[in-house]
């Protein structure tokens, strides 16, 4: 019996792909069916808005951050 | 006012602050200086800084009729002063308007430099558009009717303070503290005709020079020495001059006498009361120092900017303390030189070691009136004729221990210097370095630097330690006129691979994430495209890293020349000599000891691996590296400035913090996120999955420390010489044969540094023995032959055997 699962393919750079990855991981595989390549994934339909908002959240986070560790 | 805006303010006087967004985006405006209005800020307590401020409308203001020719506008409820930097007289008052900003520090510096008042309200009133607001005028008014009015004079080895104005003096007596360390306790002052400027000559300018063949063909006899040469050609003016005192009745200025070890306490006192005091050194009424024999050589002539930051500093015939800013490579060392007789303070011993060069090389000074005081370097203390220079780190001055040190430190604090120069003056601030200024007695103190900016706020310190900032020049201007090179910079952003990034992400500390992010393979294929790219083009690349694995790591990787903290003095040199004349090393990388005063005027071309997080001020100065090249005048040559940046990491935010410097200087930074042809490459590094996770794994076997920029003993940011432990005897079992290296195993080295290759190949240095062996190698050769062997020249063992 073949199981159809709905999804949505999500193409994105490799460093963004990570990212996913890593909330994917956190979260216990709640959001990625399939990593199919460098720059894609197969995303469950429905956590789409949810794992969008958490990429902002972490983006955010990663790139600015510890500003004042420069003392010169 | 908002912390930032006094931390900009830090920046200089001449950095114009980038637009911000509520002016007319089509206007190119700059917000040359931000006011800091303390007495007239109160009212404005909302506002937190020029990003986040709303749509102000000032479309009210009454324009004068030909406002078009006037570049300045007054913002009246901030204070900000805005020059349009596209107006053509903008060219005019730029020197006016890089002093004229009405911050405190700057209004003092202003006046220090002998603009009254009236001069300064008048120019403002000239180039601005709309009327001055009344409140900007009062605060101007009050501020530098205090401002310059006191001066801290040393005549004749005492200290005097000097004004024109009677009351102020006055004042002054009457403060507590002031009031005690007056010497003498009359009430009378003592009065006399101001100083004045005109009398002294410039030494390198064409008016020295016109001044000495003058003297020597009236006196036929050779000029000699800088400051002799000054006291006679002030002496010959000045009994000029003195008639025309006598007629005119000249200025007068009233003064009292200080004790000298009181002089401290007495310019904080008054800095503490509003009346800054400016320090000058009346050197020519000095007879208890002796002068010192040098003189710059005659075919030096000092560059038109130079001779303007010299006239600031001697502006009224006597030695002003304070900082004189120049970009890196456009004659620092040239001016020093010029001002000195001295004691000249640097932050490394290669910059020691460059100053001692520098001044044989402009001035016809004896080198054995040199006293260079290092690490190395103590034996001597103490000069051959009763005056020198002497050349040390702020190190050795601030925390030397041992004997020798202390017998040269002993001499330099009992002796009386004319000048004190600190080279790369901003390090200063930094507090063991306030000591310095405290224990040398220095007449005069010269600060050089080329970015008077630090992260924290300590530069304001430096009025205090030193004195204002006499000049600033522009950078754009100087590389106009070719004094420095022309660059192109560029910020090439290199994607993080994917394993990169995901380590990245999971990382937890600073120093991990910070070596993940530098050693991105991406980052070292561009940095290796970049190097075979300039390479070809025929330019010197100087490569840095402030992360000492990474710097080994791209280094070995590439088989290039390295430098860092600990490599030995020898090697270095070693390097340094053949990146300068071999042209087979074209590349050689160098940690954060490069980044200030190392010389290398070959270098045409500089990329940026890893460095310290936001610092404005390493990007600048390393920026300065290339500055010099040599090569700045040929026909549209161009120097290129690389910063490698890993994408959507940390390091691209810090990026644009530190590129702020540069950018208020005229810089732009083009982004380049592909860098053409970079695939096709032949021997491109790290194109397989697999050895990218090699490196990966590399990475991540490296502990928390791998990741901490680099600690270099023996210069500023560290602790002197850190302390070897010895190492003891170890016992342990193990076979012959493990100690022979046997057990099958062979020594290959994979990774081999560069360095070593640049040594000299071991051989016979004598002749005859090089005769003997030749000779030899001919026999073995025929020998062979007549055996029927066939003999590979590339073969060395063969021939041996």
């Amino acid at each position: 019996m073949v199981k159809a699962l709905k999804g949505v393919l999500v193409q994105c750079d490799p460093s963004i792909k990570a990212i996913l990855l890593k909330i994917d991981a956190d979260s216990g595989n709640e959001y990625i069916i399939e990593d199919l390549d460098e720059g894609t994934l197969f995303v469950k339909e429905s956590k789409v808005a949810s794992l969008k908002e958490k990429l902002k959240v972490t983006l955010k986070e990663t790139v600015r951050e510890n500003t004042d560790s420069d003392s010169e | 006012m908002s912390n930032k805006m006094t931390k900009r303010k830090a920046t200089g006087l001449d950095t114009p602050d980038s637009v911000n967004s509520d002016t007319d985006a089509s206007d190119i405006r700059q917000a040359v200086s931000h006011f800091s209005l303390e007495t007239y800020s109160k009212r404005r307590k909302t506002d937190d800084g020029p990003s986040t401020s709303e749509l102000r409308d000032f479309s009210s203001l009454p324009l004068k009729d030909d406002h078009v020719n006037r570049p300045l506008w007054i913002e009246p409820e901030k204070g900000r002063i805005i020059v349009e930097s596209f107006s053509r007289p903008s060219r005019g008052p730029k020197t006016f308007s890089s002093e004229l900003q009405s911050h405190n520090l700057v209004l003092f510096a202003a006046v220090s430099i002998g603009w009254t008042t009236s001069d300064i309200l008048h120019r403002l009133k000239f180039y601005c558009k709309t009327a001055v607001p009344q409140a900007i005028q009062d605060f101007i008014i009050v501020s530098t009717s205090s401002f310059g009015k006191v001066r801290l004079v040393l005549k004749h080895t005492k200290y005097y303070i000097e004004s024109s104005d009677e009351q102020v003096l006055q004042k002054l007596l009457r403060d507590e503290v002031i009031g005690a360390c007056r010497i003498d306790s009359s009430e009378e002052f003592t009065k006399e005709a101001a100083p004045k400027m005109g009398a002294l000559a410039i030494p390198g300018t064409k008016a020295a020079a016109g001044a000495r063949q003058a003297e020597v063909a009236v006196q036929e006899r050779p000029a000699e020495d800088e400051d002799d040469e000054v006291v006679r050609q002030e002496r010959e003016m000045l009994n000029a001059l003195r008639e025309d005192d006598e007629e005119e009745e000249m200025d007068q200025v009233h003064s009292f006498q200080i004790a000298p070890e009181n002089a401290q306490k007495v310019s904080k006192r008054c800095r503490e009361i509003n009346l800054p005091l400016t320090e000058e050194y009346d050197f020519r009424n000095d007879e208890a120092n002796a002068n010192l024999d040098i003189d710059l050589k005659p075919s030096v002539q000092i560059r038109p900017y130079q001779e303007q930051a010299l006239s600031k500093m001697f502006g009224n015939g006597r030695a002003r303390s304070g900082i004189i800013v120049l970009p890196c490579g456009a004659g620092k060392t040239l001016v020093g030189i010029t001002a000195a007789c001295t004691i000249v303070l640097c932050t490394s011993v290669m910059s020691v070691v460059q100053w001692r060069a520098e001044f044989l090389k402009w001035s016809n000074i004896d080198p054995s009136d040199i006293l260079v005081f290092t690490a190395d370097n103590k034996q001597q203390s103490h000069f051959n004729k009763n005056t020198g220079v002497v050349i040390a780190t702020y190190n050795m001055i601030t925390q030397s221990r041992s004997h020798d040190a202390m017998k040269i430190l002993d001499f330099i604090t009992k002796r009386e210097w004319g000048l004190m120069l600190l080279d790369e003056v901003h390090v200063v601030p930094a507090e063991m370095f306030k000591k310095v200024t405290y224990s040398v007695a220095s007449h005069c103190k010269l600060g050089l630097t080329a970015t008077l900016l630090r992260e924290d706020n300590k530069i304001e310190d430096l009025n205090f330690l030193i004195g204002p900032k006499l000049y600033e020049a522009n950078w754009q201007e100087l590389s106009q006129q070719g004094h420095i090179a022309r660059v192109q910079c560029a910020e090439v952003w290199c994607p993080m691979t994917p394993e990169f990034y995901t380590e990245y992400l999971r990382a937890n500390t600073v120093n991990k994430r910070g070596l993940l992010f530098t050693m991105n393979p991406r980052k070292f294929q561009a940095c290796q495209f970049l190097i075979n790219f300039h390479e070809q083009r025929g330019d010197k690349v100087i490569v840095f890293s402030d992360n000492v694995y990474a710097l080994k790591a791209y280094a070995l990787k590439m088989k290039r020349p390295f430098i860092y903290g600990g490599t030995p003095q020898n090697e270095r040199q070693q390097v340094l000599d053949n990146f300068q004349f071999n042209p087979a090393t074209n590349t050689v990388f160098l940690s954060k000891i490069g980044d200030t005063s190392l010389d290398l005027p070959e270098a045409t071309c500089l990329i940026q691996i890893s460095s310290h997080f936001g610092s404005r001020r390493q990007e600048a100065q390393r920026l300065g590296r290339i500055l010099r090249a040599k090569r700045r005048n040929d026909e549209g040559f161009n120097a290129f400035f690389y910063s490698l940046v890993s994408k959507d990491t940390n390091e691209m935010y810090y990026a644009t913090k530190r590129q702020a410097f540069l950018v208020d200087q005229g810089y732009a930074f083009k982004v380049i996120t592909h860098l053409q042809g970079i695939e096709k490459m032949p021997e491109l590094a790290y194109t397989t999955p697999e050895e990218r996770r090699e490196l990966l794994q590399d990475v991540l076997l490296q502990n928390e420390t791998a990741g901490e920029a680099e600690v270099i003993s023996e210069d500023l940011f560290s602790e002197y010489g850190a302390r070897k432990t010895k190492k003891g005897a170890r016992r342990t079992a193990g076979t012959l044969s493990e100690l022979s290296g046997g057990q099958d195993m062979a020594y290959i080295e994979y990774n081999k540094s560069s360095n070593k290759g640049l040594k000299k190949k071991k051989g016979y240095q004598n002749s005859f023995m090089k005769g003997l062996a030749r000779k030899a190698d001919r026999v073995a050769a025929a020998k062979r032959e007549n055996e029927g062997v066939y003999w590979c020249p590339g073969l060395k063992d063969n021939r041996d055997a």
